[in-house]
């Protein structure tokens, strides 16, 4: 059975990070024999998602138990949807903590537990809750920016479109087209924004074709991720899977329309 | 000490990125309300006709985030990944990536271990491609292009997720694929 420990260092002498989210490390650690593995926080910048990822990395190891300082409910309701049992609230150094985990292993925990609890109804309840607060953070979180581009469209719209559009769109459908899926592969953000930017340009009269294509790259293809991307799973997988992305994204504006235009539905 | 700088270092582009474009865009009307306040209104009454436009499906997202957040934990979905091979280790791929949200950062890490431990490269390619159908913001995309134009897209997009993935499946075999003897 596989522990996993917040660290500030990649040892056991290093000391429990203070918060989940921002640890350095996390030590994976089999208690009967002492070895473990220090992994570092890693896959992108730490400020996002740092809580989920430490859970994604938890589940991959087949931890069954999370020794760590700080840990928000949020995050600890997805350890317990993983399986995984958590102890937080725990401070010195990484042997210590394990030690005390050892010793108190075999007795009954008062900790914070993945095994059911005769509160089954209310542990329900704190999970919408949670999932609420959650799903209004998510939301709100990506309000600032909708709001941003919608009054950026609304100034485009009046001050630059048509020039601008013709400027961009020659009319050329290939090129147009190569142009949506670079536009859509170069932006990066929620997906939301990309609708919101398609539907206008529909509007302008720019063609289905590199609409579709500019909607599809944007999900699809990830310049900006491509460092992390790289890092995580190779440069050749990242390399490859974006351009696939990138030429899916031209076949499938190009089906698209297709189909559209033979069923006579058009947009 | 620490942990404080690593704390303060982690809000900082958050700060950045929710702030910098509202001041540029308060900035950028400003300056139109100053040269040509007309003009300006009528950027401000297009951008109000594209809230119009999204205010309704904006509530259906909502509560769409709701009941993922509430029945589908990222743990749960991760463990729907790499486990099983063939056709049934495809379509799982494919619908962790369809159900899941979030950030694609939180996946790297998982991916690159199942990666480690022998998935194969096909089926991180398909969860990752599907990725890109978000449940979610359904209700806007509909309300912009319409159920058939979303419909369609979305089945060509398992489509091709599925194609992606043996491509890039036989391109990285041929890489790992040992060197035949002279």
């Amino acid at each position: 059975m596989k522990i996993a420990i917040s660290a500030d260092g990649p040892d056991t002498d290093s000391k429990i990070a203070a918060r989940l989210g921002t640890a350095e490390y996390m030590l994976i650690l089999d208690p009967e024999t002492g070895e473990f593995e220090a992994l570092p926080n890693m896959g992108g910048p730490p400020q996002r998602a740092a809580g989920v990822r430490t859970v994604m990395l938890a589940v991959g190891k087949d931890v069954k138990t999370l020794l760590t300082g700080y840990c928000s409910p949020a995050i600890r309701e997805q350890f317990r949807a993983g399986g995984i049992e958590i102890i937080a609230g725990l401070s010195g150094t990484v042997a210590e903590a394990v030690e005390r985990y050892k010793k108190d292993h075999s007795a009954p925990r008062r900790g914070l537990s993945a095994a059911p609890s005769p509160q089954t109804t209310g542990r329900y309840r704190e999970s919408l809750i949670d999932a609420a607060e959650r799903s209004v953070r998510q939301f709100f979180g990506m309000l600032p920016v909708l709001v941003c581009v919608i009054f950026l469209l609304g100034a485009f719209n009046v001050f630059l479109s048509r020039r601008f559009l013709a400027a961009v769109f020659s009319g050329n459908a290939a090129l147009d087209t190569f142009l949506g899926a670079c536009f859509g592969g170069i932006f990066a953000g929620n997906a939301i924004n990309s609708y919101i930017i398609a539907g206008e340009l529909l509007r302008h009269n720019v063609s289905l074709i590199p609409v579709t294509a500019f909607l599809i790259a944007w999900v699809t293809v990830g310049i900006v991720q491509l460092p992390a991307e790289t890092a995580a799973l190779g440069f050749k997988f990242a390399f490859l899977r974006n351009l696939f992305s990138f030429i899916s994204a031209i076949i499938i504006a190009i089906l698209t329309a297709l189909i559209l235009s033979c069923s006579g539905k058009i947009l | 000490m620490k942990a404080k700088s690593a704390h303060q270092s982690s809000i900082a582009p958050y700060l950045k990125s929710a702030v910098i474009l509202p001041i540029l865009t308060a900035l950028l009307y400003t300056l139109l309300f100053m040269a040509t306040p007309e003009k300006a209104l009528a950027a401000l009454k297009s951008s109000l006709n594209i809230f119009q436009n999204v205010f309704f499906p904006l509530g259906l997202v909502l509560l769409l985030l709701f009941l993922l957040n509430a029945f589908l934990k990222p743990a749960k979905i991760a463990k729907l990944l790499g486990k099983t091979s063939g056709p049934r280790g495809i379509a799982l791929s494919a619908a962790a990536g369809i159900i899941s949200a979030g950030p694609v950062y939180a996946w790297y890490p998982l991916l690159k271990d199942l990666k480690e431990k022998g998935a194969a490269d096909s089926s991180i390619a398909i969860f990752l491609y599907n990725r890109a159908i978000k449940i979610f913001l359904l209700p806007v995309m509909i309300a912009y292009f319409g159920l058939f134009f979303v419909a369609l897209l979305t089945v060509l997009m398992i489509l091709a997720s599925l194609l992606i993935g043996y491509c890039i499946g036989l391109f990285t075999k041929m890489d790992d694929a040992p060197a035949a003897p002279r």
